[in-house]
C-alpha cells in the first residue's frame, strides 16, 4: 500500500468502522424496533431502559417462565432488546413447544411517563397471536 | 515534593500510561465477560497466556492486546445486540493501539482517539435529540423519581428516599395488573418543580455534550477543552456510576492532553472507575 493511503487508512479506518456500526444501529432501530441502548449506537440514557419493558402473556407469568427455562430467559431478553416480529415469533414458538398449549398471545409493553403531571403508564410496542397449527 | 516529581515524570509518557490503563481495563472487562462463549475463549486464553508467558519479550507483537481484542470480537459475533456500547468503544480503542505498537506514530493514534471521541459524543447528542422522552424531560423525571440518578446524593435526604420507595412500590403493583386495562399511576416528585428541572437538565446535557464534541474536533489539545471534558466526565459520574464508559473516555482524553495536571485528573478518573468496577459498585 502506498505510504499516503496507508497513513489515511490508519488515521481514519477505525473511526469509519465506528460510523458504519452506528449506521447499522440506526437501520435496526428504524426497521426492527432495536432499543437505542444496544447495538453500538450510543443511545444509552436517552429513554427508559429496556429492562423495564414488560412481556405480557395472558394466563401465564413471564417471570416464572424465565426462571424455569434458560432458553426462554435468553429469548425474552432478546425480545426486550429488539421487540420485532421475528423475536416475538421465536418466543411464541418456544413457549408453545414447552407448555404444550394450543395457542399463545405475547404482548410487549413499554413504560411511559409524563413529567408535567407525573402520570406513569404502559404502551403496547408489539404483539403476536400464534396457534400451534400454524407452526 | 519528591512524590509529586515522580508523578509528574510518570505523566510525561502519557501514551504509555494510557495503553497500560487500557490494558488493565480490558483485562478486567474480559474477565467479567468470560463466562460467555467459553468454547472459544478457553483455548484462545490458554494459547494466548502461553505465548505471552514465553515470548512477550522476544516478539514485537502486542500479544495481550491481540488476545483480548480477539475475545472482544468473539463476544461481538455471538452477542452483537446484547453487549453494551462500551464493548464497541473498547474494541475501537484497542484496534488503533495495536496499530500503534507497529507504526509508533503518536499523531496517528491521537487522530484515531480524537475522531472516535467526536463520533461517540456527537452520536450520543443525536440520539438524545431524536428521543422525545429525553427532550421533554420525561426520562430524567422518571429516573430521579425512581432513584436511578444522583442516587449517592439522595441518600443524604431520607424524606426523598421514602418518596422513591413509594414510587417503586406503586410501579411494581401496576406491573402486576393486566396492561390492556390501561391503568395509570401518578408518580410523587422527590423535589418541587421536578418536571421543569428535568426539562432544563435535559437541554443542558445536550448543549454541554455538543460543545464538548465540537471543541474536541476543533482544538483537541487545548487545555480549556480538556477542562470542559473532565468536568463532563465527572458530571456524568455524579449523576450515575457509568464507570466503564467514563474510564474509556478518560483514557482517550489522556492520550490527547498536554497538561500535566489534567493528565493526573484523567488518570485519577480511570483508576477510580477501575476500583469501582472491580468492587462492583460501578457498572462495567
Amino acid at each position: 500500500m502506498p505510504n499516503k493511503s496507508k497513513t489515511f487508512f490508519l488515521k481514519y479506518g477505525v473511526p469509519w468502522l465506528a460510523v458504519i456500526v452506528i449506521v447499522i444501529h440506526f437501520f435496526f432501530t428504524k426497521t426492527q424496533n432495536l432499543n437505542p441502548w444496544k447495538g453500538g449506537g450510543y443511545g444509552m440514557y436517552t429513554g427508559i431502559h429496556f429492562y423495564y419493558n414488560q412481556i405480557y402473556i395472558p394466563g401465564m407469568s413471564s417471570d416464572s417462565l424465565m426462571e424455569a427455562n434458560f432458553d426462554i430467559k435468553n429469548t425474552f431478553r432478546d425480545l426486550k432488546i429488539m421487540p420485532n416480529d421475528k423475536n416475538l415469533k421465536e418466543a411464541a414458538e418456544l413457549i408453545l413447544k414447552i407448555t404444550e398449549k394450543d395457542s399463545i398471545q405475547i404482548q410487549i409493553w413499554k413504560p411511559t411517563v409524563n413529567s408535567k403531571n407525573g402520570i406513569y403508564t404502559r404502551v403496547l410496542v408489539n404483539e403476536i397471536y400464534l396457534k400451534k397449527s400454524e407452526l | 515534593m519528591k512524590y509529586w516529581l515522580d508523578i509528574k515524570a510518570q505523566l510525561k509518557s502519557n501514551i504509555e500510561i494510557s495503553i497500560q490503563l487500557l490494558l488493565l481495563l480490558l483485562g478486567i472487562y474480559v474477565m467479567i465477560m468470560s463466562d460467555n462463549e467459553r468454547i472459544w475463549k478457553v483455548p484462545l486464553l490458554f494459547v494466548g497466556a502461553f505465548i505471552w508467558f514465553f515470548y512477550r519479550g522476544k516478539t514485537k507483537h502486542p500479544i495481550a492486546l491481540i488476545v483480548f481484542s480477539t475475545l472482544l470480537i468473539i463476544d461481538l459475533c455471538y452477542l452483537y445486540f446484547r453487549v453494551a456500547n462500551h464493548h464497541f468503544m473498547l474494541l475501537f480503542m484497542v484496534l488503533p493501539v495495536i496499530g500503534y505498537s507497529y507504526h509508533q506514530r503518536i499523531e496517528i493514534l491521537s487522530k484515531n482517539m480524537q475522531f472516535l471521541l467526536v463520533i461517540v459524543i456527537m452520536t450520543s447528542v443525536i440520539q438524545k435529540l431524536l428521543s422525545s422522552q429525553f427532550m421533554s424531560g420525561d426520562f430524567y423525571y422518571y429516573m430521579m423519581n425512581r432513584g436511578g440518578m444522583f442516587s449517592r446524593f439522595i441518600n443524604f435526604f431520607p424524606e426523598n428516599l421514602d418518596v422513591i420507595k413509594e414510587n417503586k412500590i406503586n410501579i411494581i403493583a401496576l406491573n402486576d395488573t393486566n396492561p390492556n386495562d390501561l391503568k395509570t399511576i401518578v408518580l410523587k416528585d422527590i423535589f418541587k418543580n421536578l418536571g421543569f428541572m428535568s426539562l432544563v437538565f435535559a437541554w443542558v446535557t445536550v448543549i454541554v455534550e455538543s460543545i464538548v464534541a465540537i471543541s474536541i474536533l476543533w482544538k483537541p489539545r487545548s487545555t480549556w477543552v480538556h477542562i470542559l471534558f473532565t468536568f463532563m466526565i465527572i458530571g456524568i459520574l455524579c449523576t450515575r456510576l457509568e464507570t466503564g464508559f467514563m474510564a474509556l473516555l478518560a483514557i482517550c482524553g489522556l492520550i490527547l492532553c498536554n497538561n500535566s495536571f489534567l493528565r493526573l485528573v484523567y488518570v485519577l478518573i480511570v483508576l477510580g472507575c477501575i476500583t469501582l468496577i472491580v468492587t462492583k459498585i460501578g457498572f462495567h
